[in-house]
């Protein structure tokens, strides 16, 4: 059962969170407010701003303005408050010259934990994450999915009260995203909140309380999970798979479409509610063979984004 | 398998886990010192050569390393650790300046076996030995937080030795007041002196002077280098 946060503190809060880089690059004015046992979810497309607020609330980035309180106190530096996060970053850096445990064993330590509790998790942990057998293989010589995995071992060693994950299942096969699921989901039960950075529709439906939807380092939406899904019930998601392209703008002008965009050959289309596919199809008659595959299904959280912003997520990562 | 628990002692493991950076570390100032020493080059070269060996260890090997923790982004990882900056670069640097001192002792004891008379100069070559290797890693780490690769850190590492190293007196005798005393404010021209010293050579300072100078090196750059640590692990 759910840990009861209605009379506990926000674990983490961020106002007005700014960090700006050349080239108007980075996030802007981003609010923020963590409950112990929730779970958010931060989605949006390349070069939203995902990375640089997962690194602002890691204590890995300075603000340029605005502010991040963890347990209270807003000193990044605070090892007290260092100890109690839990940090898969972006990139899987590690000591490649060392083995997988020899790297694990290091960042134990440095979080405080003995020898004795170290060797515990750690075997726990690894035979979890399917690293087991290649504890004692050098880093150098892991695939990126092992690397992320490793990372995922390295954050969750300590116990963390605060879970901060960007793409968590980058390079990781099902089998793998699914105990991950299924671990943060305890997680979340024993009351670690968790912020995770991802654009896997299927992991944030099935694992997030809520989401924070950026677009070019803003937030433009935020809310629960059904609620963001009640405003695209109802309607549904064409994909069609086109031979040659069409104009968009022709698309977009229909009553029954209200959001459409390409990626690659496919075009994306949401349908206003209780429109027919057959109303799109109609546009494209005297194209007849234009059309090479059509597929319509449930709308989700991508397909929100979609709507609100007339940009599409990247295709999710299976 | 060797586990590390501690910033200094995975610095230990990893570099005794890289056996050919090892041996290449040890052969290297070998090869160099060898023909020097053995072969009685006048003091003078031989001062000048293993002066120069000694001051541009220890900024390479730091700045490249620390310019490609950088780009890997373990260097971000570092800034999320519950440690503060300037202990993080204290250790690091510390382990690494001794890293370079037992890759230089193979040379030190070439010399002393050679120049056993000039016994009184080795607490002072020892020490301004050990200051200039901790001096030269500060600086190549300091150089890793201006550069976006390993070989551009030794442009940054090698611009201002050069001239620091004339500064010192190391390629040519200073005569001129003004620059005399610019070389007395530079670490570079002690281990000179000791290694003169040390090689049998005619230095210009008594070796109690060059010690305590060196141990005035070592202290500012320990503590430089606890100020410099967000400099160098902050800077994005």
């Amino acid at each position: 059962m759910r840990v009861d946060t209605a009379s506990e503190p926000s674990l983490l809060i961020a106002t007005d969170l700014t960090r700006a880089y050349r080239g108007g690059k980075g996030v802007f004015d981003i609010r923020l407010r963590l409950a112990a046992g929730e779970v958010v979810g931060v989605m949006g497309p390349n070069g939203s701003g995902k990375t640089t607020l997962l690194r602002l609330l890691a204590t890995a980035a300075t603000p340029t303005s605005g502010q991040v309180s963890w347990f209270g106190t807003t000193n990044a530096r605070d090892p007290s408050v260092r100890r109690r996060l839990g940090v898969m970053l972006d990139q899987a850096a590690h000591f490649d010259q060392m083995t997988g445990y020899q790297n694990a064993w290091f960042f134990a330590h440095q979080f405080g934990l003995s020898d004795a509790l170290a060797r515990e998790r750690l075997d726990e942990l690894f035979s979890w994450s399917g690293l087991w057998d290649a504890r004692d293989q050098l880093v150098g010589e892991y695939s990126l999915g092992m690397k992320r995995r490793l990372n995922l071992v390295e954050a969750l060693v300590h116990r963390p009260s605060i879970l901060l994950l960007d793409e968590p299942t980058l390079a990781l096969d099902y089998r793998a995203e699914l105990d991950l699921i299924e671990r943060l989901q305890l997680l979340s039960l024993t009351g670690t909140a968790v912020v995770l950075a991802t654009n896997d529709v299927h992991l944030a439906e099935r694992l997030c309380d809520s989401i924070l939807f950026l677009h070019e380092g803003r937030a433009i939406r935020e809310g629960h999970v059904p609620e963001l899904l009640t405003e695209v019930a109802g309607s549904k998601e064409v994909q069609l798979q086109l031979n040659s392209p069409i104009s968009l703008e022709g698309l977009r002008s229909l009553a029954a479409v209200e959001a459409a965009n390409v990626d690659g050959d496919t075009v994306h289309i949401i349908l206003a509610r209780g429109a027919n596919p057959a109303q799109v199809l109609a546009v494209l008659n005297g194209t007849a063979d234009l059309v090479s595959n059509m597929r319509v299904r449930r709308p989700n959280l991508g397909d929100l984004f979609l709507k609100l912003t007339g940009v599409a997520l990247p295709v999710g990562h299976r | 398998m060797m586990l590390a628990g501690t910033i200094w002692q995975r610095e230990f493991v990893e570099f005794a886990q890289r056996r050919r950076a090892l041996v290449i570390k040890l052969a290297f100032p070998l090869l160099v010192a060898i023909p020097l020493v053995l072969s009685r080059a006048p003091s003078i070269y031989a001062a000048m050569a293993l002066t120069m060996l000694t001051a541009i260890v220890g900024p390479l090997g730091a700045g490249a390393v620390l310019t490609r923790e950088r780009q890997t982004g373990l260097t971000l990882r570092y800034r999320t650790l519950p440690v503060t900056p300037g202990r993080l670069l204290i250790e690091r640097l510390s382990t690494n300046a001794v890293i370079d001192f037992g890759q230089l002792i193979p040379v030190l004891v070439l010399i002393a076996l050679r120049h056993p008379s000039a016994f009184a100069w080795w607490p002072a070559l020892l020490l301004t030995t050990a200051a200039v290797l901790l001096i030269g890693n500060l600086m190549g780490a300091v150089a890793s937080s201006l550069s976006q690769s390993p070989g551009e850190v030794m442009l940054y590492v090698v611009i201002p030795l050069l001239p620091l190293l004339y500064l010192s007196g190391v390629f040519t005798p200073l005569s001129q007041p003004a620059l005399l005393v610019v070389s007395r404010l530079l670490p570079f021209s002690y281990l000179h002196e000791a290694l003169l010293g040390a090689l049998g050579g005619q230095p210009t300072l008594p070796p109690w002077e060059t010690l305590l100078a060196s141990l005035g090196f070592l202290v500012g750059a320990a503590g430089l280098t606890g100020r410099l640590g967000r400099r160098v692990f902050e800077s994005d």
